[in-house]
């Protein structure tokens, strides 16, 4: 079945950085909401409490680097891009400084309003030269994604899920930089969603494979770079069209770089971006706000009865049933 | 300090000073008040107290020096060009096309440079980034970081004051050029610094103020400052923006003027007092 882990990040990390001593851990006071506790215990000569003042964690973090430390900052996102971008850009991505940013709250995974919400982190980091951006979307994808960003001679910014999250794909599959993961293969459309939105667009896709459309789904984690050939060819075939489901400002995200990556390659065929439409969002439950937004697997089903102008009759109970029995089996787990 | 060091000394930042002066007039002007300021404190870092090796720009138990007020680079240019970082001859394309040397600080691009700066205030938190990392290698260098007096309005400077001495970094020396000039006037117009000294003692640094164009000051300061055994230094410079260059001396328009190298060579005759020869 489809295993709910806890703190993956948190007993991971420990695990991970053992036998490297040059990887030290910066917490800007939100050590246990950014899961290094269990790091901070386990090697304090490489924790440092920074406090909160970001601007002059990032500027750290650079001298740290330059001194050939691999510095993994964690804090929520949007004090990571919003507060601190100059810091992040003259002292750590025109310096092409191997620093690890982990920004938690990644769109409106957190109640806590707009103060919080990451929503448009991608759009800022993916102008910076140098910089490499990661997003995660399950337990794998979190443990993994410390060996992709370490093996980065440059700086990362990683968008990270925490606490309870699913375990989506086996855990001896770890993403791979600039390669997307084929979840589903089909012709009919192309469904690219990223983060969070990944588990809401698999229920979907296995509705509506069940209603006889053809879905090919691929789960991106690197959104910058954005080429792999992978994604072209997917969007090339699809009969109806594209539609890219992402926890992000539909500006400058994942669709944008997959609108991007067709026009460059001369793909003359529709793209249905969803995400949050130019909008902030609000203090709210994730549940709330990803029906409010549009995010979520009901969502997805009903723009793609626009894109086919087909009617599937998949109702919300189906979906939400899904999230229980459809990754029950091992061999569904397998054909992940 | 005996008399021939002093002399010594005081020849070498002479000719920084009229080097300074003239690549900075050879690209048509510059930031020549803050690099005229900085001029006895970076020749007595790099000529009596800094281990770095020109031919080894990068070599792992050198000291370090951030230059977090990056627009005073052109002085520092002047330095690394006279002991064989890179050819003399660079000094002359200052901000130029193809040129290794911008006005601000450029670790990409120029050796002998640890850290690139410009955007004022983040140096010196990198400074203490550096320092930390060179206590875990277990290396004895040390990290001395130059800032700038209107730089330390800026709210960053506050957060790497407090970081520094949370961590009781005794290896970084930090020095603030304190001319008194910002670009748009006097600093305590633009905004009041108060008593600066007594704040880098509230936030917990060794702290000694000094004129910035003694070398028997600046000497006795930093040899304080690396005796202090558990807290970061602080060394406030009294200093004179423009200093030693006639027509940028104590004004305001110093921080940054155009000029020509006719203009540069008058100034270095009144500096050597051999106008008119």
């Amino acid at each position: 079945m489809m295993d709910l882990l806890r703190q993956v990040h948190e007993r991971n990390l420990v695990r991970w950085a053992k036998d490297k001593p040059e990887v030290v851990v910066f917490s800007g006071d939100l050590t246990g909401s950014t899961e290094i506790r269990a790091f901070r215990d386990a090697y304090p000569g490489r924790f440092f409490s920074l406090g909160m003042a970001e601007q002059n964690m990032m500027s750290w973090a650079g001298g740290m680097a330059r001194e050939g430390y691999s510095p993994f900052i964690h804090t929520f996102a949007v004090f990571l891009y919003r507060r601190a971008l100059d810091q992040i850009e003259m002292s750590i991505a025109y310096p092409n400084l191997r620093v690890r940013m982990f920004g938690f709250l990644p769109g409106i995974t957190t109640p806590g309003g707009v103060s919080h919400q990451a929503i448009d982190d991608i759009a800022v980091l993916r102008g910076l030269p140098n910089m490499t951006i990661l997003e995660t979307g399950d337990a794998t994808d979190v443990e993994s994604v410390l060996d992709t960003a370490h093996g980065i001679d440059g700086p990362v910014y990683v968008r990270m899920i925490r606490k309870e999250i699913p375990r989506l794909f086996p855990s001896d599959q770890p993403m791979e930089l600039n390669k997307v993961r084929r979840i589903r293969e089909g012709t009919d459309v192309t469904v690219i969603t990223s983060g969070i939105c990944t588990e809401e667009a698999m229920r979907a896709a296995a509705a509506l494979e069940s209603r006889g459309l053809s879905v090919e789904h691929l789960h991106a984690t690197t959104i910058k770079p954005f080429s792999d050939p992978q994604v072209v060819e997917s969007c090339a075939r699809a009969k109806y069209g594209v539609v890219t489901l992402e926890n992000h400002n539909v500006m400058g995200g994942l669709g944008t770089s997959v609108a991007e990556l067709m026009a460059e390659h001369g793909i003359g065929k529709r793209l249905v971006k969803l995400g949050l439409f130019d909008t902030y969002a609000h203090g709210a439950s994730r549940e709330y706000l990803m029906k409010e937004y549009h995010l979520d697997a009901l969502s997805l089903v009903e723009r793609l009865e626009e894109l086919t102008e087909e009617r599937f009759g998949i109702s919300e109970e189906e979906l939400t049933a899904v999230r229980v029995s459809d990754f029950n089996s091992e061999g569904q787990l397998e054909a992940l | 300090m005996d008399e021939q060091d002093r002399e010594t000394l005081t020849a070498k930042a002479q000719d920084i000073r009229i080097t300074t002066i003239r690549s900075i007039g050879a690209s048509g002007g510059g930031h020549i008040g803050g690099s005229m300021s900085i001029v006895e404190v970076l020749t007595i870092l790099y000529y009596r107290y800094m281990q770095v090796d020109s031919q080894n720009p990068g070599k792992s138990d050198r000291d370090r020096l951030v230059v977090s007020k990056g627009h005073a680079g052109p002085t520092l240019y002047s330095i690394l060009a006279d002991l064989g970082f890179f050819s003399e001859d660079w000094l002359q394309t200052l901000n130029q096309g193809g040129t290794n040397l911008p006005s601000h600080c450029d670790k990409n691009r120029t050796p002998g440079i640890d850290m690139s700066t410009g955007s004022l205030g983040q140096g010196l938190s990198a400074a203490v980034g550096m320092a930390l990392g060179l206590r875990l290698d277990q290396l004895s260098s040390r990290v001395f970081a130059l800032i700038g007096d209107g730089e330390s309005h800026e709210g960053q400077i506050w957060e790497a004051a407090m970081s520094a001495s949370h961590f009781k970094l005794s290896n970084l020396i930090a020095f603030t050029d304190y001319n008194k000039l910002a670009l748009d006037g006097c600093v305590d117009e633009v905004m009041s610094l108060n008593d600066i000294t007594s704040k880098w003692v509230s936030f917990g640094w060794h702290t000694q103020r000094v004129d910035g164009h003694s070398f028997d000051q600046l000497e006795r300061a930093i040899d304080k400052a690396l005796a202090e055994p558990c807290r970061p230094s602080m060394i406030v410079l009294d200093t004179i923006k423009g200093k030693g260059c006639s027509f940028a001396e104590g004004k305001v328009e110093s921080h940054k003027m155009s000029f020509t190298s006719k203009e540069a060579e008058k100034a270095v005759s009144q500096l050597t007092g051999k106008e008119g020869e």
